[in-house]
């Protein structure tokens, strides 16, 4: 009883949010015992910046060795491959991939890694707009707020599925979400939050799971 | 109002104490730590020292504008970390000189000495960019086993971090100082053969390595004439 409570509790306290996720492939994802995927975040523009959470809420979602997807973790893949994976050198292109695998100490790392795919994810979480105010006071009968404030996010990604092994582009998808959060305060402000980044991390490792376990129901981690 | 002989009285204390709170509000102290990874690729066949010196090692960036609140930034311990790791890991040899140009050992082929030439922030409020920014400029300089200046470049590195919910401006500025420091570490390591002057001596070097290559045969077989 308790949870069902809880659970509508959130629902009403939570703000909206819609995704929508885009998808393209080009070939169904193959693989195999030992592969594993890499989830990198792009870091090169200067206006914006993929945020560390995000790439590490996917690769927590997709992670599940026992279905055979292993995740290597983007803070241990990058310091293992430094310095070829940092903002300024990562490669744009699989062509630039290429060039960097005439590196014999790069192409036997990311051998020893097994890695299968690397999947780049580019985009971030805006506040696009916000309105209202809240004014709160403090005094000798005590202190509260008074007001009411909300504001909206978008969040806009796109992941690239990179075939370490065959050098190709596997797929791409995107997701997109925007979402409105709402505090009224009466006396104590009450955050109505929208998760946006958060439900489009969910989108995008879903649609992720999909495309490398093809066939394979889609498992959804809280 | 008496004041009293010996000592500040009561209300000096409390107006002395809450300037000195309201001095510190103002003020930031950012302590830049962090380990470096070693650079994955071929190694330069040179033998080279390091000088890393006491303010490069200690190098402590101090802002106090007007438009911006008192910042001192300690760069120096995490620069040191991370010019050891990257410049031990290019060469097959480097050499760690506590001092420089006295007492430089004989198998040294080439010295090279870091310096800080400027440091630049800026903050979300300023830029109204959710990001913090950080641009570190470093003069390097290459010195021969006699002194003599072999090449002069300047790295320059640029490091960012977007704002995080409960997360301090110190901590974000010295993460994004950490992300600069591994951009010159990437710059330092992959640009090192482009700079003219030691293109020029890594040629040399493999030209006669590859020489000597090519004689060792041809000794082994004069010895067993």
């Amino acid at each position: 009883m308790f949870r069902i409570v809880f659970a509508f509790a959130l629902a009403v306290l939570s703000g909206c949010t819609t995704v929508v996720i885009d998808e393209y492939r080009r070939s169904d994802g193959e693989l195999a015992h030992g592969d594993s995927v890499v989830i990198l975040g792009r870091r090169h523009s200067s206006e914006y910046e993929t945020e560390p959470d995000l790439i590490d809420c996917v690769g927590n979602r997709l992670n599940d060795p026992e279905r055979g997807v292993k995740v290597i973790p983007e803070q241990q893949f990058v310091d293992a491959m430094y310095p070829w994976f940092e903002p300024r050198t990562a490669p744009m292109h699989l062509k630039s991939l290429d060039r960097l695998m005439e590196i014999p100490e790069v192409r036997d790392r990311l051998e020893a890694y097994g890695v299968k795919y690397i999947v780049w994810i580019d985009g971030s979480t805006e506040t696009t707009s916000s309105a209202g105010s809240i004014g709160c006071s403090i005094g000798t009968g005590g202190a509260g707020c008074f007001g009411f404030g909300t504001w909206d996010k978008e969040s806009d990604y796109e992941a690239s599925v990179w075939d370490f092994r065959d050098q190709e582009l596997s797929g791409k998808m995107s997701a997109d979400a925007k979402g409105t959060s709402y505090m009224p305060a009466i006396v104590v402000p009450i955050p109505l939050i929208a998760r946006v980044q958060n439900n489009a991390c969910k989108g995008m490792a879903a649609q992720l799971q999909q495309f490398l376990l093809p066939g394979q129901p889609v498992n959804s981690k809280s | 109002m008496a004041f009293p002989k010996n000592g500040f009285s009561a209300v000096t204390k409390i107006i002395l104490i809450a300037a000195t709170l309201l001095a510190g509000a103002c003020s930031h102290t950012v302590q830049v730590g962090g380990e470096y990874p070693a650079p994955v690729g071929p190694q330069h066949p040179l033998t080279v020292g390091i000088y890393l010196s006491e303010g490069f090692s200690n190098f402590t960036y101090t802002e106090d504008a007007e438009d911006r609140d008192e910042w001192n930034i300690d760069t120096g311990r995490a620069q040191k970390a991370l010019f050891e790791t990257v410049l031990g890991s290019m060469f097959t040899e480097t050499v760690p000189l506590s001092q420089y140009p006295q007492n430089l050992p004989g198998d040294v082929e080439l010295v090279i000495v870091p310096e800080v030439r400027e440091l630049q922030f800026t903050m979300p409020r300023e830029t109204r960019v959710n990001i913090f920014e950080v641009w570190i400029k470093y003069d390097m300089h290459a010195y021969d086993q006699q002194g003599n200046s072999v090449a002069d470049w300047v790295i320059t590195a640029y490091g960012k971090t977007p704002t995080a919910f409960l997360k301090s401006r110190e901590d974000a500025l010295a993460q994004a100082i950490n992300v600069a420091l591994r951009d010159a570490g990437a710059t330092l390591y992959t640009g090192f053969a482009q700079v003219p002057g030691l293109r020029a001596i890594l040629a040399q070097k493999q030209r006669s390595l590859s020489m000597k290559e090519a004689d060792a045969p041809t000794e082994t077989a004069a010895g067993q004439d």
